[in-house]
């Protein structure tokens, strides 16, 4: 029995380009440069200064406040300087550059395993805490955060995603397949915080061997259950999931918890089993880095601060006779167009694509006028009318786009983009039309004061 | 790495729909319509079409360059809208007509509201209407296939007169040259099946029509008048090609449905009480006018808004059956249904044929005979299954009269055993007993032998006869002897025998009757 969820669409997987080849570790050579703001919150405080010497697993930065992250070196060597530098997304933003020495001596080795059963719900969420674990499926939410809803009774079920939806990327497939058991006793341990909870297991059915070797990893374990999802985007966004798992949709105004659901990505559950029975912080995660361009498609567990372009060169380079055109931060659905490798792999970001055709220009070319299809109603996820939501937009007709159309729920997935036969801008859009209206919103409060 | 890099917002990839794809597969399911009109209609159709598609582009890009727009004729959009205003023409239809429709239909309709997406109603259907209401005469079908019928399935049905479903049904009948039913399913149930269409306005249309000519239509939902209503005036065409136009039909699902009903009950209406037979153009047009409306007010709310709480199920993966199979099934049956239809069809008519070869066999065994009845004297005794008379066995009795109702004879269908098998053979009688003539009217015996029972040699040996006669070898010598035919002796003495059964009968029905 598959589940899913209502709508989706199922863009071309190329999955195939690293889908079998096995996690390579890389010891980047080059400087190495963490953004304090590698997550949702606020950024980090710098807990050393320029000339430190640091070690593999020390922590560099630390959260500013509860919604925040620690951040730890993944390489040893000198502080070179807290500065500004490019990131991801084309903006400037406050870095710690460490001056690597490619020894990578470790703070700890992480190796003696904790006797698990003595830890208390607290102990666990504060080992979480302190290892600085973000949601690795992309997001970057503070797991400690999550992990602690108003009331954890209320929590029905804590849902491990494994679905990776997204075109290319196979890094959870190879995580699945070679760490299931770790993964398992991931989820294991955030089911003790939630004594009601059950654990859904959700993998897309393209990744036959991961579901085998996860169904084995969780055999027996009386509340762990592996489910199978029909591959489809966006089955591996957080409503998706619940909807497909429970049945239940919830407005963009409340949270999974709210709805008594966790949804956790396999990535951050693997690296919790790490941090809480092995004390070992979060510096380094699983990653893909593939697309046509690409001499060698491969899937790395690779250290945070990373310049992606010293990556793509592990990876042999731009494939000979191949010009890449576009290079994005993840997959093609949700991954951010970099205007420059020369940035570092933050701890949320889970591949890169390099693409030596571009679709989106090749769309601009096709683009005709909307044809009514209804395409992009049949399947938005959400359920909303993106053709009727664009159509109010360009007219600046702001009101019937958030109270007639409901357009302030869309989840910004694609879904409609990907499908509209006329390719239309439409998520385009509904960002702009969304920032407009917050404008407004913002302009009217302050108004009022 | 070199070069630059493009930059763009997410999503970076699409999908392989685009606006051409989805005109291209319209265009693919109208061919089957298209092809079996050119083949039933002859040449004049296919110049119909040809001029409707050529116009439909030309003025397209006629019409982008005067606005100086760049040139959208190669989204196909034109090429759609030109091949359904040649299928709904008829196929005499002056040449002229095509193209002005087309022209309408590009400028008017499409170009001078903005363009593709921006029309708002249907351009071919429009500029068909606009045809029909400014060129009435030219516009009316003229019959092309039977030059005897006067009028259209259409124009009979609204004149409550029987109408060939089975012509209609293949698209040989009189009509528009889209007017195959069969080809237009297959071609609608093809876009369905690629969800290129939407089922909830085709199939709601439909539906709605069907309950409205079957609670109103006076004949309550007997299939034939049914099928009658649906085969005819362009509801299928209507249905699957015009009222499923995107532009012109709401979003939501619920719109969609209702968009559908009000279509087909308003057909259904314009059909019933209306006075033209082009009732369900103007339902489409009321319809696709309708659709602004449709879509300002009905529109879906959110998943989440629906329905509040955990009322909703988990949402497994349905057992579906792939449309494709579906539609299949559907052609597939329809086909089967077709196909017996004609057995039927072509059955009764061979019977037919054979009863009206009898009905001349016995009107030529009683000359000047203007009207064939049964015998009433006979009908009692013979009933449907006749008797066994002598060696033969007696059919029928049919009393042959003149205009004035004078008697002039009998004809008797008689059956005898043959070489070859049953001989059966009209014979007829004067009103006082007398043979004046037989013929045959099922007979396979030996040719050159047998078979020379059917030559005037033979029979007419009988005329004039009357008592028992007798069968002879060589030449016959008293009145009542027949001579036989050498070779054929099994055959002579059956129709020899069947002629003394119908005299007997003769003498002690008929005459003892009198």
């Amino acid at each position: 029995m598959r589940n899913t969820f209502r709508g989706g669409v199922h863009p071309e997987e190329h999955k195939e380009l690293s889908r079998e080849a096995r996690f390579r570790l890389y010891d980047p050579q080059g400087e190495m440069v963490f953004p304090l703001q590698q997550h949702i919150g606020k950024p980090a405080k710098p807990v050393v200064s320029k000339g430190d010497e640091v070690l593999v697993g020390q922590k560099i930065a630390e959260a500013d406040g509860f919604v925040s992250a620690h951040i730890y070196s993944s390489c040893s060597g000198k502080v070179k300087a807290i500065e500004k530098r490019r990131v991801l997304g084309g903006g400037m933003a406050e870095c710690i550059v460490i001056d690597n020495d490619r020894q990578f001596t470790p703070a700890a080795d992480w190796s003696e395993r904790d006797n698990e059963a003595k830890l208390s719900t607290d102990d666990i969420i504060q080992r979480v805490q302190d290892a600085g674990i973000v949601g690795l499926g992309g997001a970057g939410f503070p797991t400690h955060v999550k992990l602690k809803p108003k009331d954890p009774d209320a929590i029905e079920y804590v849902i491990a995603n494994g679905a990776e939806c997204e075109p290319y990327l196979t890094c959870n497939d190879q995580l699945m397949r070679t760490h299931a058991p770790a993964i398992v006793e991931g989820l294991e341990l955030v089911l003790r915080l939630f004594p009601n909870a059950e654990g859904i297991i959700c993998i897309e059915d393209n990744k036959p061997e991961a579901i085998h070797a996860m169904e084995i990893a969780a055999s027996g374990k009386q509340r762990i259950a592996v489910r199978t999802m029909i591959t489809k985007y966006p089955q591996g966004g957080e409503r998706s999931l619940i909807q497909a798992v429970t049945g239940i949709d919830f407005p963009i105004s409340k949270l999974p918890a709210d709805v008594g659901c966790i949804v956790q990505n396999v990535g951050t559950l693997f690296a919790i089993q790490r941090a809480v029975l092995y004390h070992e912080p979060l510096f380094r995660q699983c990653f893909t880095l593939t697309g046509e361009a690409v001499l060698e498609p491969s899937n790395f567990i690779v250290r945070v601060g990373t310049s992606y372009a010293e990556l793509l060169e592990a990876c042999g380079g731009v494939k000979p006779g191949k010009t890449a055109v576009k290079a994005l931060a993840g997959g093609p659905m949700m991954g951010i167009a970099m205007g420059s490798l020369d940035v570092p792999i933050q701890k949320q970001n889970n591949g890169l694509t390099l693409l030596a055709e571009d679709p989106v220009l090749m769309a601009e070319k096709q683009m005709t006028a909307c044809l009514h299809c209804g395409r992009c109603t049949t399947v938005c996820p959400v359920g909303l009318m993106p053709q009727l939501m664009a159509d109010a937009a360009i007219a600046g007709n702001l009101e019937r786009y958030e109270k007639k159309l409901y357009g302030l729920e869309c989840i910004q997935c694609g879904s409609c983009t990907v499908a509209c036969p006329a390719k239309r801008p439409l998520m385009q859009t509904f960002k702009q039309a969304k920032a407009e209206i917050q404008e407004k919103k913002k302009r009217e409060g302050a108004g009022q004061k | 790495m070199n070069g630059v890099l493009n930059l763009s917002s997410s999503p970076h990839t699409r999908d392989r729909w685009t606006t051409p794809y989805i005109m291209r597969m319209v265009v693919l399911s109208l061919l089957p319509a298209t092809v079996v009109g050119i083949l039933v209609h002859g040449w004049q159709a296919f110049g119909i079409i040809a001029l409707a598609i050529v116009s439909a582009v030309a003025s397209e890009w006629v019409f982008d360059k005067v606005c100086h727009k760049p040139s959208t004729i190669w989204d196909g959009s034109a090429v759609v809208t030109g091949l359904l205003l040649g299928l709904s023409l008829g196929p005499k239809t002056p040449l002229y007509l095509p193209v002005i429709g087309s022209v309408f239909a590009i400028v008017v309709c499409k170009g001078c509201f903005g363009g593709l997406g921006k029309n708002f109603i249907n351009p071919a259907l429009a500029a068909r209407c606009f045809l029909l209401i400014s060129f009435a005469n030219a516009m009316t079908i003229k019959p092309s296939i039977d030059a005897v019928a006067s009028a259209t399935p259409m124009g009979a049905l609204k004149a409550f007169e029987q109408v060939d479903i089975t012509k209609m049904f293949l698209g040989t009948a009189d009509g528009v040259i889209g007017s195959s039913i069969l080809a237009l399913l297959i071609g609608g149930l093809l876009l369905w099946s690629l969800d290129i269409i939407h089922g909830q306005i085709c199939f709601s249309v439909l539906i709605g029509f069907t309950l409205l000519i079957g609670l109103f239509g006076g004949e309550g939902f007997n299939p034939r008048f049914l099928l009658a209503h649906l085969c005819g005036g362009g509801v299928v065409m209507g249905a699957f090609f015009m009222a499923t136009d995107y532009v012109t039909s709401p979003v939501s699902r619920l719109g969609q449905f209702i968009y559908g009903c009000l279509i087909g009950v308003l057909g259904g209406i314009f059909r019933l009480w209306g006075n033209t037979a082009d009732s369900f153009s103007y339902a489409i047009i009321i319809g696709n006018v309708c659709t602004p409306l449709i879509d300002t007010y009905i529109v879906q709310k959110p998943l989440a808004y629906r329905k509040i709480g955990r009322t909703r199920r988990v949402k497994r993966e349905p057992f579906r059956i792939p449309k494709p199979v579906i539609a299949l099934t559907i052609i597939a049956v329809i086909a089967g249904l077709a196909l017996s239809g004609v057995f039927f069809v072509t059955k009764d008519t061979i019977e037919e044929q054979a009863m009206l070869e009898a009905a001349a066999a016995y009107t030529s065994v009683i000359p000047g005979a203007k009207s064939l009845k049964i015998a009433e004297e006979t009908a009692d005794l013979l009933g449907d299954d006749g008797i066994d008379q002598g060696s033969a066995h007696i059919n029928a009795c049919y009393v042959g009269k003149d205009g004035d109702g004078k008697v002039l004879g009998y004809a008797l269908s008689i059956t005898a055993k043959g070489f070859g098998g049953n001989i059966v053979m009209a014979l007829g009688l004067t009103p006082e007993g007398e043979v004046v003539d037989i013929a045959f009217t099922e007979i396979s015996e030996t040719a050159g032998l047998g078979m020379k029972a059917t030559e005037p040699a033979f029979k007419d040996q009988f005329a004039g006869k009357s008592g028992t006669l007798t069968l002879v070898k060589g030449a016959a010598s008293a009145d009542n002897e027949i001579s036989a035919i050498s070779g054929a002796s099994v055959t002579s003495n059956a129709v020899t025998g069947a002629v003394n059964a119908g005299l007997e009968f003769f003498r002690t029905v008929l005459k003892g009757g009198n």
